[in-house]
This record gives C-alpha cells, sequence and structure tokens, in this order.
C-alpha cells in the first residue's frame, strides 16, 4: 500500500476502529496487528469523534472502520458529523445484520464499502487497501493543490491579475491593452508567473491552475 | 356439621301413618333417594369394609355392588392413597382427629380396569349406629380437571405463539447479537493463523491468548442461543421459585436483541434489600416484562436517549409489584380503553396480542397489571404477583 515513493513523504495510514462490542474491537485489533497494519481502536463513536475534534492524530492519514449499530450515536451518525467536520478519511461500515436501507443510505453519503459480521480477513484487508489508496490519492492530491496554493500566494498582485488574464486565454497584446501597460512589460510578469508557479508552458500552468481550484 | 336427624326414619314411617306405612315402604324410599344420586354414595364400617354402594358408584367404579360388598373400601383407591388409609382410619378412631371428614377433598380413584381418576370425596361419620360407619359422597371432577387442563394448554399455545411473534420481530437484532461473538471468532482464529505463519517472533503467548478469549466468545455465543431458545421453546408451563431481580437482569438483556434499546438508557430501580421471590413461571414473567418494555420502548421511539425506568417495590407483605415506566408520549383515553384486547394495536406492525396475552398470564398467576399516566409525561405499566422476601439462608446465587 505505500510505494517507495511516498514511504518517505507521509507517515503510515491509521487504521482507526470504532465498535462497541469489546470483543469485537479487540479481535479486529489483534487483526489488523497481525496483518501489519498500524490501528486504533475506540469503544464507541463518541470516543473517537472526541478523539478526532482534539486533534490527537494526523486528520486526514488513514482509513475508518465504522460500526453500525452502536449506541447513542450510530455509525451512520458518526459519518455525518465526521463529514461536518471536514473529516475526509473513507469510511468503512461494518454490519452485524444485512440491513439494506442502511448500507444504502451509507453508501450514498459516501462509504467506500460495507462489509458484513463476521468477515473474512481478505475481504477486510481489501477493504482497507482500497480505503486506503483512496485515502492515499486523496492526499497526494490535497498536497499537490497546497504547494500550488502557495505559489499562487506568492505572486505579487499584478502577476496574479496577469495570471488570472491568461489562464482565460487572452493574448499578451490583449493584457496590454485592458491594463494599460506596453506588451514587453506584460512579458516579464508572465515570465515570472511562469518562473515562480515551476511551469514552462502554458499548457502546463493552465492545467496546475485548474487542479488547484476548489472542484465543489 | 348439623346433628343427625334420628327422626328421619320416624318421618318416613309416620308419613302415611294412616295407610298402615311398613319398613319395607321405608327402604324402597332410601333406596329410591341412594340410586337417583348421581354422585357415588359408598358407607364403610370402621375397619374399611364397604356396606352399602349405590348404583352411581356402581356406574362410576364399574363395580357391581355384589362384587364390592364386603370388601375393604382400597379396592377403589390407587396404591399411593390406599397405603396410607388404615392409618387414617385407626388414627380418627383412637384420637378422634380427622383429616377429611367435614371438608372434603380432590383425591384419585381407580375403576375396576385399573384407570385412574379425579374425585371430589367428602366423607361424614354415622353416628348413633350399632357400629362404627363412614359414609362418602364420590363427584367424579375428571370432565373439569379435563377442562382446565384445556384451558391452561390453550393458555401456553397463545403465550408461546406470542413469543414467537416477538422473536420474528427482533429477527434482524438476533442476527446482530449472534454475529458478534461470531465475528470476533473469526477475526482471532485468523490473526493467530497469521501469528503462526509469520516467522519473525515468537508468538505463542498471543496465539494463546486469542485462543482463551475464542472460547469465550464461543461461549458468548451460545449463552445467546440459550436465552432465545429457552424463551422460545414450547413446554409446559411450570411454576417455580425465582428470584424476581435476577429475572428482571435477564430480561433486560433479551430486550437488548431489541437494536432500538441501544438508544435509550434502562435505569433499575429494584428490591435489594428484602428482595423478592416468586413462585411463577419464569419465562411466562420475563415474556410479560419483555412486552411492557418493548412497548415502553416503542412509545419514545422519537425520543433519543430517553430512560425507561424498571422498578419493584412491595405493595404489601405477599405483593410485589413490578413497573415500567416510560418517558413516551402518553396515551389517549380511546387507545387506553382497548389495549387489553387481543388484536388490539397501535402500531404498523404489531399483532396486538401482547398486552391481552401478558393480562392472561398475570391473572394465570393471582396478580393484576394496570397502568396509568407517568410525571411529568410517558406511561407507567405494573403488574402485581404475589411475593416472598428471599430468606436469609438461601440468598439468591
Amino acid at each position: 500500500m505505500q510505494n517507495n515513493q511516498t514511504k518517505h513523504v507521509y507517515s503510515p495510514p491509521m487504521v482507526h476502529v470504532v465498535d462497541d462490542d469489546e470483543a469485537v474491537l479487540d479481535s479486529v485489533g489483534m487483526l489488523l496487528d497481525s496483518i501489519g497494519l498500524t490501528n486504533t481502536c475506540y469503544k464507541d463513536a463518541k470516543v473517537f469523534l472526541d478523539a478526532y475534534s482534539e486533534a490527537e492524530f494526523d486528520k486526514q492519514n488513514g482509513c475508518i472502520l465504522l460500526d453500525i449499530r452502536m449506541p447513542f450515536i450510530s455509525g451512520i451518525e458518526c459519518q455525518h458529523r465526521l463529514e461536518e467536520m471536514g473529516c475526509r478519511m473513507p469510511i468503512i461500515f461494518v454490519t452485524g445484520h444485512g440491513d439494506v436501507p442502511t448500507a444504502v443510505e451509507a453508501m450514498k453519503s459516501g462509504a467506500v464499502e460495507f462489509i458484513q459480521k463476521p468477515f473474512r480477513e481478505q475481504v477486510l484487508i481489501d477493504s482497507i487497501q482500497k480505503a486506503l489508496q483512496a485515502n492515499l490519492k486523496d492526499q497526494k492530491q490535497l498536497e499537490i493543490i497546497k504547494t500550488t496554493q502557495a505559489k499562487l500566494a506568492s505572486l505579487t498582485s499584478r502577476e496574479t491579475q496577469i495570471l488570472e488574464a491568461v489562464v482565460s486565454g487572452k493574448a499578451n497584446k490583449v493584457i496590454a491593452i485592458d491594463l494599460h501597460l506596453s506588451q514587453r512589460t506584460i512579458e516579464i510578469h508572465r515570465a515570472h508567473v511562469m518562473e515562480k508557479m515551476g511551469v514552462k508552458s502554458l499548457a502546463e500552468l493552465v492545467k496546475v491552475v485548474i487542479d488547484a481550484s476548489p472542484t465543489d | 356439621m348439623p346433628e343427625p336427624d334420628k327422626t328421619i326414619l320416624n318421618q318416613m314411617l309416620s308419613y302415611k301413618a294412616g295407610n298402615q306405612e311398613t319398613i319395607e315402604d321405608a327402604n324402597a324410599r332410601l333406596i329410591a333417594l341412594l340410586d337417583a344420586a348421581v354422585d357415588a354414595l359408598i358407607i364403610i364400617d370402621g375397619k374399611g369394609k364397604i356396606e352399602l354402594f349405590n348404583s352411581a358408584a356402581q356406574k362410576m367404579f364399574l363395580y357391581t355392588s355384589q362384587e364390592v360388598l364386603g370388601k375393604n373400601i382400597k379396592l377403589l383407591m390407587p396404591t399411593s392413597f390406599s397405603v396410607e388409609h388404615d392409618k387414617y382410619l385407626s388414627s380418627y378412631l383412637s384420637s378422634g382427629e380427622a383429616k377429611i371428614i367435614g371438608k372434603g377433598r380432590k383425591v384419585r380413584g381407580k375403576k375396576s380396569n385399573g384407570e385412574e381418576f379425579p374425585i371430589f370425596l367428602s366423607v361424614g361419620e354415622v353416628k348413633d349406629s350399632s357400629h362404627i360407619q363412614f359414609v362418602g359422597i364420590i363427584r367424579d371432577i375428571s370432565e373439569q380437571e379435563q377442562d382446565k387442563i384445556e384451558a391452561q394448554e390453550s393458555r401456553e399455545r397463545l403465550s408461546h405463539a406470542s413469543r414467537l411473534s416477538s422473536m420474528g420481530e427482533l429477527a434482524a437484532g438476533i442476527a446482530h447479537e449472534m454475529n458478534q461473538p461470531l465475528s470476533a471468532i473469526s477475526s482471532y482464529a485468523q490473526a493467530s493463523k497469521r501469528l503462526l505463519q509469520s516467522p519473525t517472533q515468537n508468538n505463542e503467548e498471543k496465539v494463546v491468548a486469542a485462543l482463551d478469549k475464542i472460547c469465550d466468545q464461543a461461549i458468548r455465543a451460545s449463552d445467546v442461543i440459550n436465552r432465545l431458545r429457552t424463551f422460545v421453546k414450547k413446554r409446559v408451563a411450570q411454576r417455580e421459585s425465582v428470584a424476581l431481580n435476577g429475572l428482571i437482569l435477564e430480561t433486560v438483556n433479551l430486550a437488548k436483541v431489541d437494536t432500538r434499546i441501544l438508544d435509550h438508557e434502562i435505569l433499575l430501580d429494584l428490591n435489594y434489600i428484602n428482595k423478592p421471590k416468586l413462585l411463577a413461571d419464569p419465562v411466562q414473567i420475563q415474556q410479560v416484562l419483555l412486552n411492557l418494555i418493548r412497548n415502553g420502548i416503542d412509545a419514545m421511539e422519537h425520543i433519543k436517549g430517553a430512560p425507561l425506568r424498571i422498578r419493584s417495590q412491595w405493595i404489601s407483605d405477599n405483593m410485589i409489584e413490578v413497573s415500567v415506566i416510560d418517558c413516551g408520549h402518553g396515551m389517549d383515553a380511546e387507545t387506553s380503553c382497548g389495549i387489553f384486547n387481543p388484536f388490539f394495536t397501535t402500531k404498523e406492525s404489531g399483532m396486538g396480542m401482547g398486552l391481552s396475552v401478558s393480562q392472561t398470564i398475570i391473572h394465570a398467576h393471582g396478580g393484576n397489571i394496570y397502568f396509568g399516566p407517568s410525571q411529568p409525561n410517558g406511561c407507567i405499566f405494573s403488574f402485581s404477583l404475589p411475593a416472598k422476601i428471599i430468606s436469609q439462608e438461601n440468598i439468591e446465587k
């Protein structure tokens, strides 16, 4: 699940296990240990949500194995609260009984997997792999966005103005007229933008900017 | 007992004195009286020898009077009663202490073909007679007893059906309850396998610990099955001495298979001093309590976290009252009128048998079931049952 390229960039992902059944929690923890997956166990949704909101761990690195049927705060409710807190970790729902409507609701709300107790380890491993891959991709994306945003922030206001114009497809000549500047000045600013953004071509610049812009 | 009337024969003899009534006429009338009786009439002497056996007795015991006259009355009793009979007779004759005279009681008789049957026997002594004599009047109560048994059986069938129906409604919860320990077992086993296959460390200790946990979980699964099995098993109702507190705790565990109970707190307010003991059928009492708990949870469906209280209290020296108190939406007048009627329900998926069956069960146990509003809102459902305080010597486990 970790290739060499990312290993030194990211710390090992954490599998958060939330289940109110002591024996289930203990046994899943032991199984994950034996597989070699770093994990933390929480005895109910409240304990997990508290830990999450107090930032006791890297908030985005890992996945969550969430029991559906728990007292006071159900798995589904926990999922909604995590969403509100901006949690992006993928959720794998675990259930003791095949409750189809609940499963549908969970998947609609963005759960990556829905597995039924008792499960085969391979099913668990596969689901976790899938969740962690999705999480890794998501984190990389976030990383790229962050870098791009940092680069964008380093631009002067004039450069930002010119960047926006360039990306929207205006030629230097048009930009010069719009901004009442000489075409030469625009060319110099544009070169600085390309340099600061770390790109070599106009196509590359457009892609980087579009990737970093919020998709929602 | 009224004094024996010595003048009866005189009345009979003198009835039509003018017409020269004879002793034969009186005798004929006596015979007619004896034969007209539906009950068996038997007269025995002080040693138990049969002296008189009317026609109803002949039909009842399938003997002719010739066959039994002069024989011992023990002939008409099953062995379990006949062995004691001589003792009763001699103890009464020597001490005058009567076990049965003037009271009447249920015993068993034996026909000539060996068939035993339940009878109601009343016994009187023949006083002012030449020798000691007793008269017995016997009624065959087979039919009444049979009716009672049938009524009991139909009650049991109904309560069994209702238990099955609650279990049906709880099916998803039961699946969950079973899958928890199974899931733990499967995870422990798979983890152990991996540990054993891993060449790196010495994992023996971890595997041994996991195996212990697997055993615990297997027992947990079988406990779930046993609890449910006891509850749904078709069975003959049995009264036994049961500690109420234990029974309530067990029922709360059973109720936990209902998913929705997880959203509510169950508060127990039981008698920990003067612990009550019932003579009851534990499964049926559980059934009543489970019904009330589930109704309470139903009433609080949309009030997350609202507590359900279960309280027991002595309402007299020998009556305990168990109450289930919800803080739900309460009940309107119309609902409260029909609540104990069979097939009455306010729920979309309900048979409407719960409270009706509960009432039957509680009445059969000599108790009562009733309800009222709870403060500030909700309902309180209670049932009372005859109970005793568990004495210090046999405190529950």
